[in-house]
């Protein structure tokens, strides 16, 4: 069977800047594949290609088999690729639960005029995305729950909109799940938390998930598999471990001689 | 400690405070009504107004503020939804009337009926909003503006010089007239009261049309795609679509509009369809709350109000002294204060007058506008001169100087400060501002938006919107 992701001899420049160089990259259906690496490195812009957001100068990327290179990224995210973002984007002054439902788009058919009609496939329609926005912020238990179903998404707390984005990303039905940095700027018991959700998303979710983090204890906690980018090249590859005590990964983080001077 | 417990959020409704006084219960009573309910409220109680009212003048403002209000409405789906600045919404506003005009006159010799002539008109205006949309797809914000904006002068050129196409299309700067009235049902709308209720009912099903399309996830996908156009197709909206679904929406609606306009004035003019009107539009759409579809309508209405109202000399002479009455008594604390103030600007001004008027009698020959009492105490209060324009110019610059002074000085100085400035404006009212309604009444507009952009960002019914936090 095909992976369910696959990048390969993926380049991308900006200028003359080459931000990625020659990537290839697989994720397996069901895995969770950490994305480490410093600062500069690529990673967001691993998603932003996997993403639609920018196209590459060369190579293949696959979803589920089929080429995704050129696909404008309401195409790509209703084949199944979701993502969330570094820097929190939610839709500010939409309520809760219509951040979710925007996410709703690419699956449902109603067309304005059966909207304004109130078909009844228009008014099923309509319910069940709501009860399906409704079951997927229950993931985070009552935090998003209740009366703040209908607050304004710019009323939450920073680690409530980062949840909330998590949801919006679950609510296209992806079969990969792309989170950059969902634990950044989280407090030690947020993160720990972050390490929890990230395996039942895989396990109660069915979700595969690749997963962009600084914080090792989240990588350590959470990776079937660790990918470490610098210069926009893969530099290692595997277990936490072996990635972990790589060359060339504690080169890349703390600088060259670091090696082995340990 | 479980995942997702969150003690705050489980106490919220006992933390939250109920509604308070009368307005609090009444408000309570009403936003428990379904949204039809609310709607049809306030549609029976506009339905009185023709019959209380008993001037045709004032069933025209009306005629006049729903056309704004249904505009504001076709404008908000692009801009207060959508977040297209779009300054070509007028083009769709002329270029309705005028194919409703070119159906329905002997400019062409064609007259359709009306159930014929309206639904082609707003297909075609419609079929140019997607046209025209075209730049939304990689212009935005202040881009599109300026490219739509365009659109706009375009129309308004080829209006006046299309009649010189071998066949003489939109009659040039003369326009259109002799549009025929719209009849159907074998009802013939030839008064004022008939295009009344005719807006009633047209506002109320394209409101109710529109509420129901926002509610939909086709307005769900606009207000994303206004908040966060990147994230919202990332989220599997097709945003260029919908930038387009959105424009055409506008369009159509302005199309509606401008066909019923192009009836009851039996006539289009390019003068209709100039930038000033443009921003009338945005005028009312801002003031009533960009975003919002009551918000809109009132807006509409609002500002048909003020502009029409204030043609007339002594209803704006009215409204600008019950203004500044009502901002003292709201504003100036506390009663002794505000006594003292009105007390000293009554004092100044007989004093003023009869020293000006001992040295210089030509400075108080003038005649005030108002009559009666009120006006007999005017004039022996107001410095009047007999050729006021110069001075009065020059006292309106010091005006506005003085009004910009007040906002910067302490309070003490401030209260010291309003007497000569109430003195001022009266004396600039009475001067020049009354015998120019037509500039009076944009500048009350401007001020008007002024003050409701700085106590009210939102608009009289919108809802606060943040940018980035």
């Amino acid at each position: 069977m095909a992976p369910l992701l696959e990048l390969h001899g993926v380049s991308k420049s900006f200028g003359g800047l080459r931000v990625i160089q020659g990537l290839d990259l697989t994720v397996e259906e069901g895995e969770i594949v950490s994305l480490i690496g410093p600062n500069g490195a690529g990673k967001t812009t691993v998603f932003n290609l996997v993403t639609g957001v920018y196209a590459p100068d060369e190579g293949t990327i696959r979803l589920a088999g089929e080429d995704i290179v050129g696909l404008p990224p309401h195409r790509i995210a209703t084949m199944g690729a979701a993502r969330t973002f570094q820097s929190i984007r939610l839709f500010l002054n939409m309520s809760v639960r219509e951040n979710v439902m925007v996410a709703g788009y690419g699956r449902t058919q109603t067309r304005p005029w059966q909207a304004v009609l109130r078909t009844r496939g228009a008014r099923a329609e309509e319910a069940e995305e709501q009860r399906l926005a409704e079951e997927l912020l229950s993931f985070f238990g009552k935090r998003l729950a209740g009366f703040r179903l209908e607050q304004p998404a710019y009323s939450l707390s920073y680690a409530n909109r980062r949840r909330l984005e998590i949801a919006r990303a679950m609510a296209t039905k992806p079969r990969v799940l792309l989170l950059d940095e969902p634990a950044a700027g989280m407090n030690p018991h947020e993160t720990h938390e972050i390490t929890e959700l990230t395996a039942r998303l895989r396990d109660e979710g069915g979700f595969t998930i690749v997963v962009i983090e600084h914080d090792m204890h989240v990588v350590e906690g959470v990776s079937d598999r660790v990918v470490a980018l610098d210069h926009g090249t893969v530099i290692a590859e595997g277990s936490f471990e072996q990635v972990a005590t790589h060359p060339a990964v504690i080169e890349a983080y703390l600088g060259k001689g670091a090696a082995t001077t340990k | 400690m479980s995942i997702g417990s969150d003690r705050w959020v489980e106490t919220a409704e006992s933390r939250t405070e109920g509604p308070r006084g009368w307005w609090g219960q009444g408000m309570r009573h009403w936003n428990s009504l379904p949204p039809l309910g609310r709607l049809g409220i306030l549609v029976a109680v506009a339905a009185l107004v023709p019959l209380v009212v008993s001037s045709d003048f004032l069933v025209r403002v009306g005629v006049n503020g729903m056309l704004l209000a249904l505009l504001a409405v076709g404008l908000n789906v692009s801009v207060g939804w959508a977040g297209l600045l779009d300054l070509g919404f007028v083009a769709f506003y002329g270029f309705g009337a005028y194919t409703f005009a070119l159906l329905s006159s002997d400019q062409l010799g064609i007259h359709l009926p009306t159930l014929l002539a309206v639904p082609i008109v707003i297909l075609a205006t419609g079929l140019l909003g997607l046209v025209l949309g075209l730049p939304s797809w990689r212009l935005s914000g202040d881009y599109l503006a300026i490219v739509t904006l365009f659109f706009s002068q375009i129309f308004l050129e080829l209006t006046l010089n299309f009649d010189r196409l071998g066949v003489d299309l939109t009659g040039g700067p003369n326009g259109i007239s002799g549009v025929d009235s719209f009849s159907f049902l074998g009802f013939e709308f030839s008064s004022s009261t008939s295009y009344f209720y005719l807006l009633l009912v047209l506002i109320a099903l394209i409101v109710t049309m529109l509420y129901l399309v926002d509610r939909s996830r086709t307005g769900r996908a606009w207000r994303a795609l206004r908040d966060d156009p990147l994230a919202a197709e990332i989220m599997t909206v097709p945003i260029r679509r919908l930038k387009l679904m959105a424009f055409a929406t506008g369009a159509a609606v302005a199309g509606l509009a401008g066909s019923v306009f192009a009836s009851f004035q039996l006539g289009v003019y390019p003068l209709n369809f100039q930038i000033q009107f443009l921003i009338v539009i945005y005028a009312a759409l801002i003031l009533g709350g960009s975003g919002s579809l009551a918000g809109a309508v009132a807006g509409g209405i609002v500002v048909t109000l003020v502009l029409d109202l204030l043609r007339d000399p002594a209803q704006a002479s009215a409204a600008f002294y019950g203004l500044i009455a009502v901002t003292l008594i709201a504003k100036v604390r506390p009663w002794r204060t505000l006594a003292a103030v009105v007390g000293a600007t009554v004092a100044l001004g007989f004093v003023v007058h009869v020293v000006v008027g001992a040295i210089w009698p030509d400075a108080v020959a003038g005649e005030v506008e108002a009559t009666g009492v009120f006006g007999s105490a005017i004039q022996s209060w107001v410095v009047l001169p007999e050729d006021p324009t110069t001075i009065g110019n020059w006292a309106f610059c010091a005006l506005v100087l003085g009004v910009i002074a007040l906002t910067r000085v302490s309070a003490r100085t401030r209260t010291i400060l309003l007497v000569p400035l109430l003195y001022l404006a009266a004396f600039v009212w009475e001067n020049r501002l009354v015998d120019e309604p037509s500039i009076t009444r944009q500048l009350l507009l401007g001020v008007l938006l002024i003050v409701m952009m700085i106590s009210r960002p939102h608009g009289l019914l919108g809802t606060r919107r943040v940018e980035r936090v």
